[in-house]
């Protein structure tokens, strides 16, 4: 187990959840600085629509905003998605301390299962944190340019045999039955 | 939210500026110009009004739109805006290595001071604006105008057609019944 970041040259590592407009707007400013100006994401793609239907966790090294997550929560499991680290604070593990809160978020609402959805190139960071692909290699089709992969809550109890299902939850909430953006053009 | 988007990708993202010194506590007392391109937002600018002339701060082009030439154009909507506020000078802070572009906007430095923070070295340029062809607001000027939306001076705003309804002093009863004074 990787020993969690406390603190980054005498600044601590804190972690909290966005309860004021302010809050918000930190996190956002962070996902702007990552998948914007650095991923070259659209506007319009970045902030999506799901973000005030969804919890926000951000990170601070002392009083800066460095890091966020946002958690959208399903009957059968939580999903955290954006997550963004600024550039010169990476290395730190400060996106494995926004997970853990995540986690335990989830642990307190009796939520077992976290999902995520990731590019195929960041799957060995998830899978070094114990995260495992939803469905195997070898079913999933070639052109597929996000990996579904799961995590159970409390290590101790295996997962339940459930599959999510993968394109549906990129799709605005009000219209989760009806289809969204195009897969190609989801960044997380 | 929009410019705020902008903002951050630009200065931190790509220029690494923290956030406080990006997002410094005078965005609620400025005017925010934002410009689409398809409907995405593309160039955001903030405007602060001083007694004589008008700031023009935080000018960022999204980097996926910076090829369009937007820029100058975007600085010359920015100084029509002030002009029809009756402003003749605009002023600004510009990054050294942006002077070029600044001078073909139409400005010019104020002096040879060059000074620094949040990691760039600034110089002061200024502007003058020349005279415009509207009617430049004063006190004088029909209170209605000046109720218009900030851009949009010289067109009936929303309150000009709530004038239809008269003064019917809803309130009134309210206030006689609850106040002293």
């Amino acid at each position: 187990m990787t020993i969690l970041a406390q603190s980054i040259d005498g600044e601590a590592v804190t972690t909290k959840l966005a309860m004021r407009m302010e809050d918000s707007l930190q996190a956002f400013a962070v996902r702007a600085a990552c998948f914007m100006g650095e991923m070259d994401v659209p506007f319009s793609e970045e902030f999506d629509g799901h973000d005030f239907g969804a919890t926000h966790v951000i990170a601070y090294v002392g009083e800066e905003p460095v890091g966020t997550v946002r958690v959208r929560w399903f009957q059968s499991f939580a999903k955290p998605e954006r997550l963004a680290v600024i550039q010169r604070f990476r290395g730190h593990n400060i996106g494995q301390v926004l997970l853990e809160r995540c986690r335990k978020l989830a642990e307190t609402r009796g939520c077992n299962m976290l999902y995520v959805q990731v590019l195929p190139g960041d799957l060995s960071y998830w899978e070094k944190m114990g995260w495992r692909r939803l469905v195997s290699e070898e079913t999933s089709s070639g052109a597929k340019q996000i990996v579904a992969m799961v995590k159970a809550v409390d290590p101790s109890k295996p997962l339940p045999d459930v599959e999510a299902p993968e394109v549906v939850v990129l799709r605005p909430e009000p219209q989760l039955d009806s289809s969204g953006r195009p897969l190609s053009s989801a960044s997380n | 939210m929009q410019c705020y988007a902008l903002r951050a990708a630009v200065y931190m993202g790509e220029q690494h500026c923290p956030y406080w010194e990006e997002f410094d506590g005078n965005d609620y007392t400025a005017t925010h110009l934002i410009l689409y391109v398809d409907g995405e937002p593309a160039a955001s600018m903030r405007l602060r009004w001083f007694a004589s002339f008008a700031k023009f701060e935080r000018a960022v082009v999204l980097k996926r739109y910076r090829s369009l030439g937007l820029f100058l154009p975007f600085v010359e909507w920015a100084k029509d805006m002030a002009l029809k506020k009756g402003y003749t000078k605009a002023y600004l802070h510009s990054q050294r290595r942006l002077w070029g572009i600044m001078e073909r906007a139409g400005f010019h430095k104020v002096d040879d001071r060059i000074f620094h923070f949040s990691d760039h070295e600034y110089g002061a340029l200024v502007c003058d604006l020349t005279a415009p062809d509207c009617q430049v607001p004063t006190v004088f000027t029909d209170p209605m105008i000046l109720n218009r939306p900030e851009d949009r001076l010289d067109m009936p705003g929303i309150l000009e057609q709530s004038m239809e309804r008269g003064a019917s002093n809803p309130h009134a009863g309210w206030n006689n019944d609850r106040r002293a004074n």
